[in-house]
């Protein structure tokens, strides 16, 4: 018993503490609404990707309390919405997860006429093959994943994922921590494409993995560039957005889409079929698209911007960020990736396995 | 009012041998909170171990032990193992720094007391995620203890302190020494000074006094103090995958990760039934040891 009683104190006094913090924290109430829908929104969105104060001016201009909640990989978005966790209202998938969640009938249909900014989006974000005609999404913004390297702290030239996972840099090496990711590189360089995902190409790439993995000194997909800008490493494969961040600060962080397995991405803003506040969802949706409030996510995060309109509004030096708006050509030869069905779990407990043991 | 302390626990209907209809009615907010917050979750937890997984990675009900075969693959085990490490090093730190804290809090004089137990909270009135990003700031290779270390000439080249084990085990020490120098404190606070001058009297050394009479009588806020660091630190993922950079993990972040990017739930509640074995087995353990020592 004598063990309980400082224990008891100890968790009154703490829970003390938490009961202090917590108050100021929650939100007020909001004031009953005269529209159908109560005025909220709960928005499950990548980190680093949606910026606060254009979901204040949101919350502003029209009165609707915006939850946000972040994840750093479509897999993880995946789990926590299919395990119901939260009523999320709208989600930001990547095609492929897109891909999955409409074959698995998970997302609501967009109402067009909800919708008119969407004229804003370029033609061909506007037929890519995960959804035709934007059916059950819209374009947020796209990217791509390159390489980006400190140029004043690695000499060598860098130009495809091998070179990144040399021992010369071993413990100087950030990685997003993401399964699909991570293989598709690896693919790329021994020439196949980022979606030859089988159990036979799996089963070539493990070698190459188990070589590179245990290189790396950081798996960061929330921030990447933060470890690049302390200098804790000194080159990575990372987000453009976060590439083209480091390379507006100082120039002397170059970004490289090597010509096998670099690819394009786009991250769209989905409904899921379980919202609560469907339209919301779609004023919020159609307020993103706006060319103004667009052109400002991409000052904040510069990652390649799908809305036209937007682009047109961003300075000559935004356009000239060679992570954020890489030559056209480059562009056109990318591949997206397509859904895996079952074989994601493999690709998923192979990566985890190997990254365990690396050390 | 009327007097209350007159009646007896009978009148009351409160008998001091059975518990009546009414005590059981006091204790029904902590059993449903029992039964629903920890009992249920922990069934869920358990029958999830069991299960399987679909192509999205949704749990699919069955039942199979090879959720827990594949915990003993030995990628697994030394993560376990780090983690057993990282976890005790941390209690062990957190026992030399925050004990002789504890005792000056415990002996100092009242107004004292409440100022220095105050300092003790005051890292709690910001969350600690907030506080590990600063740890991030002053330990990079770029940060304020590198940049003092080479501006002062101590160092030619900068020390790598982030990302590194010893990243990992400052950021549990940081966060959970409160958790030892609090049951410590009441510990020291009740300690009865009759019986340390008793040990001087006896002809006891200052050393001796402190090894055979402080550290007994204050033995209880130590174990309690220790149960409340190793446990959520050997579970920890928030602060290792911030300092750790995800390539020293911890078998909390294994869990994280089943249970989100990697998208294999039944697998992560297996290791966390295993977890949660630990935890018993150290309860049982550390319990018994207390038993042996007061034979009383």
């Amino acid at each position: 018993m004598k063990t309980i009683r400082p224990l008891i104190l100890t968790l009154l006094a703490l829970v003390l503490a938490a009961c202090g913090k917590s108050g100021p924290a929650s939100p007020p109430t909001a004031t009953t609404p005269a529209s159908a829908e109560p005025k909220k929104l709960s928005l499950f969105c990548w980190s680093e990707y949606v910026p606060q104060t254009i979901i204040d001016d949101f919350t502003k201009e029209t009165g609707i309390k915006v939850s946000v909640e972040n994840y750093s990989s479509n897999e993880e978005m995946l789990s926590k919405l299919l395990a119901g966790g939260g009523k999320y209202d709208l989600i930001q998938p990547s095609e492929y997860t897109i891909e999955a969640l409409i074959k698995d009938g998970q997302l609501l249909p967009l109402d067009p006429g909800a919708l008119t900014n969407l004229g804003n989006i370029a033609p061909e974000f506007r037929a890519m093959s995960f959804d035709l005609g934007n059916k059950y999404s819209v374009p947020y913004m796209a990217g791509f994943v390159g390489i980006c390297v400190n140029t004043s702290k690695i000499k060598t030239p860098v130009q495809s994922f091998a070179d990144v996972f040399v021992p010369a840099n071993k413990g100087r090496i950030v990685v997003l921590d993401d399964a699909r990711e991570i293989v598709s590189w690896a693919l790329g360089s021994i020439k196949l494409g980022i979606n030859d995902v089988t159990t036979e190409n799996l089963a070539l790439i493990t070698p190459l993995l188990k070589k590179w993995l245990p290189l790396v000194k950081v798996y960061d997909s929330d921030s990447p560039k933060t470890s690049l800008k302390n200098g804790d490493v000194d080159i990575g494969v990372i987000w453009s957005g976060e590439a083209a961040l480091l390379y507006a600060q100082d120039s002397k962080f170059a970004f490289i889409l090597p010509d096998d397995g670099a690819h394009l991405f786009v991250d769209n803003m989905s409904i899921p079929k379980t919202a609560s506040h469907p339209q919301n969802a779609h004023l919020f949706i159609n307020y993103l698209l706006r060319a103004d409030v667009s052109k400002r996510i991409s000052d904040a995060f510069p990652y390649y911007n799908p809305n036209l309109a937007a682009r047109q509004l961003l300075s000559t030096e935004q356009l000239a960020n060679p992570a954020s708006y890489p030559p056209a050509q480059k562009i056109s030869v990318m591949q997206t990736f397509r859904d895996l069905g079952q074989l994601s779990a493999t690709v998923d407990e192979l990566v985890t396995q190997i990254k365990a043991k690396g050390k | 009012m009327p007097e209350p302390t007159r009646q007896s626990p009978t009148a009351l209907g409160l008998d001091p041998r059975r518990a009546s209809w009414k005590a059981w009615l006091l204790l029904a907010p902590l059993l449903v909170w029992l039964a629903l917050f920890v009992l249920l979750p922990t069934i869920l937890l358990i029958v999830t171990s069991f299960s399987n997984r679909d192509e999205l990675g949704r749990v699919v009900y069955s039942f199979n032990w090879d959720n827990y075969r594949r915990c003993f693959d030995p990628t697994w085990l030394s993560i376990f193992w780090d983690s057993i490490v990282y976890a005790l090093l941390a209690t062990f730190i957190c026992v030399l720094v925050g004990y002789p804290a504890a005792y000056t809090i415990g002996r100092a004089s009242p107004a004292n007391r409440r100022l220095l137990l105050t300092l003790v909270m005051v890292p709690f009135w910001t969350s600690f995620l907030i506080r590990t990003y600063a740890w991030i700031s002053v330990l990079s290779q770029e940060g304020l203890v590198n940049s003092l270390l080479l501006s002062s000439h101590i160092l030619p080249t900068p020390l790598s302190m982030m990302y590194t084990p010893f990243a990992i085990v400052l950021g549990l020490v940081y966060n959970y020494l409160p958790f030892m120098i609090l049951p410590i404190y009441t510990s020291v606070e009740k300690l009865d000074n009759s019986l340390v001058e008793a040990a001087y009297d006896l002809g006891a050394g200052p050393l001796r006094a402190f090894s055979r009479v402080i550290i007994p009588l204050t033995r209880p806020g130590i174990t309690a103090g220790a149960l409340l660091v190793f446990v959520p630190a050997i579970a920890m993922y928030a602060i290792t995958t911030l300092m750790g950079g995800g390539s020293n993990p911890t078998i909390g972040e294994v869990i994280q990760n089943q249970f989100t990017r990697a998208r294999n739930q039944p697998f992560g509640a297996a290791l966390g039934v295993l977890l949660m074995l630990l935890f018993l087995v150290c309860f049982f353990v550390l319990g018994r040891k207390k038993n042996s020592a007061h034979p009383v």
